[in-house]
């Protein structure tokens, strides 16, 4: 294989997405060739620093269960089974009915992800962030389980700004967050402290995300989502 | 009873890629109000149309439902496919030599900093880029999301490398740390 043909081929290698015939070929190029191998080298960084830098973002557990109502509400707009006469002629009514009921139920608590433990974090100017992070690290340790709201609200938002370090140790927020955020914890920055306090909203670092306001999002939480309160 | 089979298939074939089409559309907005807004709506579509829907493998085919989405409700038109051959695509540039390992010692390798070089993407390059490394999906997933030949998944994934590779390798940005 001449070093054009390996250039050509080296993104398929790197997916493995190349068959195997050709990837000997390849892998006997790189080993004779530097300057290939080089460029090889190059694009093997570029792709790991893309997926190991990049977490993934889940969805926030408040979407999960929007979707599963609307799904759900759809999905009962269409004429159920047993309401067709025909089914009512076909088979023991009432004992359809009762499996029905029950299937529809178990359907919507698995959709909307019912009897999980959801607690909402308040983080205002009394929290020291790095305790909470670290508080909210051993949580979710015991219970894998939990969703995680955090809302910083006032000076409590500070943590959340991009390039913010802990004045003990020094160390950046960001990477702390980012491991809770990968862990699922969606954390929420209320506009409103962020307008007051003129700070530009693409200061925030980019694991969290704005919401009009943090007091308003904590009693939606609380009320609407059934999540409990937690003062960190 | 189809409708209970319905939802008993869309919640185990469709529902589980929640967070992946949640991150998709972020990814194609850079907001993640309206992505969740698009995911809400795409969800909706999705059942909608499920019924058109008869593999066992719902991931390519409810991120194609996310992407179309966003672009209609951004009212925005999705990057055409082109079908390129694969001399067009040699010769576009897209095998250009990447910046050498030393040259590119990705000098800007932080989360925040790859993250930026990733958003600054061209959308097509952003798309590709983000279903192939963070999503892991095979240039013929990718093809199906995008609706793109395949020659054109892999041209529009190197030339996106390569953007990454002078973006991350560059100067230093001044405005960072």
């Amino acid at each position: 294989m001449d070093c054009a043909r390996t250039r050509q081929l080296a993104q398929a290698y790197v997916d493995r997405e190349l068959d195997v015939a050709s990837s000997l070929a390849l892998e006997e190029h790189l080993a004779a060739c530097g300057d290939c191998r080089a460029h090889h080298e190059a694009l093997r960084r570029v792709c790991a620093a893309v997926s190991s830098n990049i977490g993934f973002e889940p969805a926030p557990a408040g979407l999960r269960q929007r979707i599963a109502k609307e799904v759900c509400a759809q999905a009962r707009c269409e004429p159920a089974w047993w309401q067709r006469p025909a089914a009512w002629l076909a088979a023991p009514a009432a004992l359809l009915l009762a499996f029905a009921t029950l299937f529809a139920v178990l359907g919507y608590q698995q959709l909307a992800g019912a009897g999980e433990e959801r607690i909402v974090y308040h983080i205002n100017e009394s929290t020291n962030p790095a305790t909470a992070l670290r508080n909210l690290a051993n949580h979710i340790e015991s219970s894998p389980d939990l969703k995680a709201v955090v809302v910083a609200h006032n000076k409590g938002v500070d943590f959340l700004l991009a390039g913010a370090r802990d004045a003990e140790s020094g160390e950046l927020f960001e990477s702390g967050v980012a491991q809770l955020r990968a862990r699922g914890v969606d954390f929420r920055v209320c506009g409103n402290t962020l307008a007051r306090r003129a700070i530009d909203p693409r200061q925030v670092i980019p694991e969290a995300r704005l919401v009009p306001s943090g007091i308003a999002e904590i009693g939606r939480l609380q009320t609407r989502e059934h999540y409990a309160y937690m003062r960190l | 009873m189809a409708d209970d089979g319905k939802c008993r298939r869309f919640e185990r074939l469709i529902v589980p890629h929640l967070d992946a089409a949640y991150d998709l559309a972020r990814w194609l907005t850079r907001d993640a109000l309206a992505a969740e807004e698009i995911v809400q709506e795409a969800y909706l579509r999705a059942y909608r149309f499920f019924d058109s829907f008869h593999g066992e493998e719902g991931r390519a085919w409810v991120l194609a439902i996310v992407r179309n989405t966003c672009f209609s409700m951004l009212d925005k038109e999705p990057p055409a496919g082109r079908f390129e051959t694969f001399d067009e695509i040699a010769h576009s540039g897209a095998f250009d030599p990447m910046p050498s390992a030393e040259d590119a010692a990705l000098a800007r390798e932080s989360a925040a900093q790859v993250r930026d070089a990733v958003a600054a993407l061209p959308l097509e390059f952003r798309e590709t880029v983000v279903l192939r490394e963070l999503h892991g999906l095979s240039y013929r997933e990718i093809a199906v999301v995008t609706d793109a030949p395949i020659g054109t998944v892999m041209s529009r994934l190197a030339r996106g490398r390569l953007l990454l590779a002078k973006a991350l390798g560059g100067p230093p940005d001044q405005d960072k740390e």
